[in-house]
């Protein structure tokens, strides 16, 4: 196999085509994972799994922008890295669970609650 | 024009922390290649007393370090961090120049009216996209932004930020400050200056132009201009073209047999070529060193270097070959060889010094093979494919034992997320 082949330069009949190539397209484009504030992270668990996300999966994270309501998020929570819904009640931010498994926990960055990245979009490999 | 200068606090060990919530409160040290002494330190280390360049081997036991957490050094996590750092800080200034890996200048003209405002909100704006602190000085000219931001990270009182572009100012700070603390004033200078009576940065700068120029040159009497506000040095977008391009270890243990020296020489040149072709480039110079350990001359001490020139050349092949010959010239049995290295001078655009009378041009099917083997080693990682003569075990390569994940730049290293 040449990888060079793309299309354009055939050895009988000219390809009608060659000024036309566009290559194939990247999904790091797609997935902007150039931009300073993108960072591929895994997913470990499946309480998201009614939203789609399955455990193995990869999640762009940006870690630019502001909090909004119903956003997925990952947390730092007193040591560990979390995957939650992000909801306002008040003034205040929480962390809601995929399945209601775990009591909402307050963002506090006193209390060692804070937000790390927004989830930008989720990728699964192929199986 | 107005410059600036952003500093990473810690670089290394904000990077660590910027994908371990573990490491948050704790202190953290970063080790230099093959683990031996401290590089970087977060404020809670330094605070315990590790200093820089301590030996990690004598320290590591002591109970009061018990909570330490130490770390090989992980270039591919830390190049990739600044290159976020330094995306950023494009959004803030039209001219950003890398200075170091975690220093910038900036080109902060045009913003005049709102610069502290405008600088806090970079700095922001760094601490929340890469996770790391930092601190941001500025002033008329490179050098006084370069003290500024030494100010902004030895008095916490100023909140990362010092601005010196009122004379008045800096005239106070000049009195009170050494001129040891100012930009390209080393060690060797200061004590010619303070035999000249030069203690302050403002007794350098009230010195007249012909003492200074006897005792630093034409870098002095730059210096002097700069620190009065007047710019010598402008932003340079990128660094100038390679002089040389050198592949050199410490080994993780000492190396005494012949056969693995020229299996690491072999990688060393596999590597340098492999930088060549990344800039394409050519080198017309090769040499070779080993030496053992200079600090243990019990063993009995030796250092060599053999250079050749040759025809200019990028082939891995054909410099492996000539780095071999110039290992047996200096190769001497019976010594614990401690570093080794390949360095490759005279570079020039690839293919542009081939001459009429020029022997063995490369021929287009080795250039494939090269380029083949640089996708390859570009796709799966640096060292998957290499000359067999470069050796297969190399455990003699330098420790990493505390290496962690390359979070960004390996798909298999990612951060972990647990689903709540």
């Amino acid at each position: 196999m040449n990888a060079r082949y793309a299309g354009d330069r055939t050895t009988g009949f000219a390809s009608p085509a060659s000024d036309s190539v566009e290559g194939p397209i990247d999904l790091s484009q797609t997935l902007d994972l150039a931009n300073p504030s993108r960072y591929p992270v895994r997913v470990r668990g499946a309480t998201f799994a009614a939203r789609g996300i399955l455990d193995g999966d990869i999640l762009i994270a940006d870690t630019a922008g502001s909090p909004q309501a119903g956003q997925l998020v990952i947390a730092w929570a007193s040591g560990r890295v979390l995957l939650a819904e992000l909801q306002k009640r008040g003034n205040a931010w929480w962390l809601v669970s995929g399945d209601n498994t775990h009591p909402p926990l307050e963002v506090d960055p006193a209390r060692d609650v804070e937000i790390w990245a927004n989830v930008a979009s989720v990728v699964r490999e192929k199986a | 024009m107005l410059y600036g200068l952003i500093d990473c606090n810690s670089f290394y060990c904000s990077c660590q922390r910027a994908f371990d919530p573990d490491l948050k409160h704790r202190p953290v040290v970063v080790l230099s290649n093959n683990d031996g002494c401290a590089i970087a330190r977060t404020a809670e280390a330094k605070q315990l007393g590790i200093k820089m360049g301590e030996a990690w081997h004598l320290v590591r036991n002591e109970r009061k370090l018990s909570d330490v957490r130490w770390f090989s050094s992980n270039y591919p996590l830390y190049a990739d961090m600044s290159r976020r750092v330094y995306q950023v800080l494009l959004d803030y200034s039209p001219r950003v120049e890398p200075y170091s890996i975690d220093e910038m200048f900036l080109d902060l003209s045009g913003f005049s009216d709102s610069l502290h405002a405008h600088c806090g909100a970079m700095r922001q704006a760094v601490q929340q996209i890469t996770k790391v602190p930092t601190c941001v000085g500025w002033g008329p000219t490179k050098t006084i932004a370069k003290l500024a931001n030494g100010l902004a990270k030895d008095r916490p009182e100023l909140e990362g930020l010092c601005d010196l572009t009122d004379p008045q100012m800096r005239q106070r700070f000049y009195r009170n400050v050494s001129v040891g603390e100012v930009w390209g004033v080393g060690r060797r200078l200061l004590p010619k200056l303070h035999d000249a009576g030069i203690r302050t940065i403002e007794q350098f700068v009230e010195a007249k132009p012909a003492q200074i120029r006897k005792i630093m040159a034409i870098t002095g009497l730059r210096l002097q201009a700069e620190l009065q506000g007047e710019s010598c040095l402008q932003i340079a977008e990128m660094a100038e073209a390679r002089k040389g391009m050198a592949c050199t270890r410490s080994f993780g243990r000492p190396i005494t047999t012949y056969d693995e020296m020229h299996e690491a020489i072999t990688g060393f040149a596999t590597r340098a070529a492999e930088k060549l072709r990344a800039e394409d480039l050519d080198a017309a110079h090769i040499a070779v060193f080993i030496q053992t350990n200079r600090h243990k001359r019990d063993d009995g001490w030796y250092a060599n270097q053999f250079s050749i020139s040759c025809e200019p050349t990028n082939d891995t092949f054909t410099i492996c070959r000539h780095a071999s010959r110039l290992l047996k010239q200096i190769w001497l049995k019976g010594y614990r060889y401690a570093k080794a290295g390949v360095m490759l001078n005279d570079l020039a655009p690839h293919g542009q010094q081939s001459t009429l009378f020029s022997m063995a041009s490369t021929k287009p099917a080795h250039e494939n093979l090269l380029a083949a083997m640089d996708g390859i080693n570009q796709k799966f990682g640096s060292g998957t494919l290499f000359p067999l003569s470069a050796g297969i075990k190399r455990d003699w390569k330098p420790r990493q034992a505390m290496l962690s994940a390359r979070y960004t730049t390996r798909l298999k290293e990612i951060m972990e997320v647990n689903c709540y």
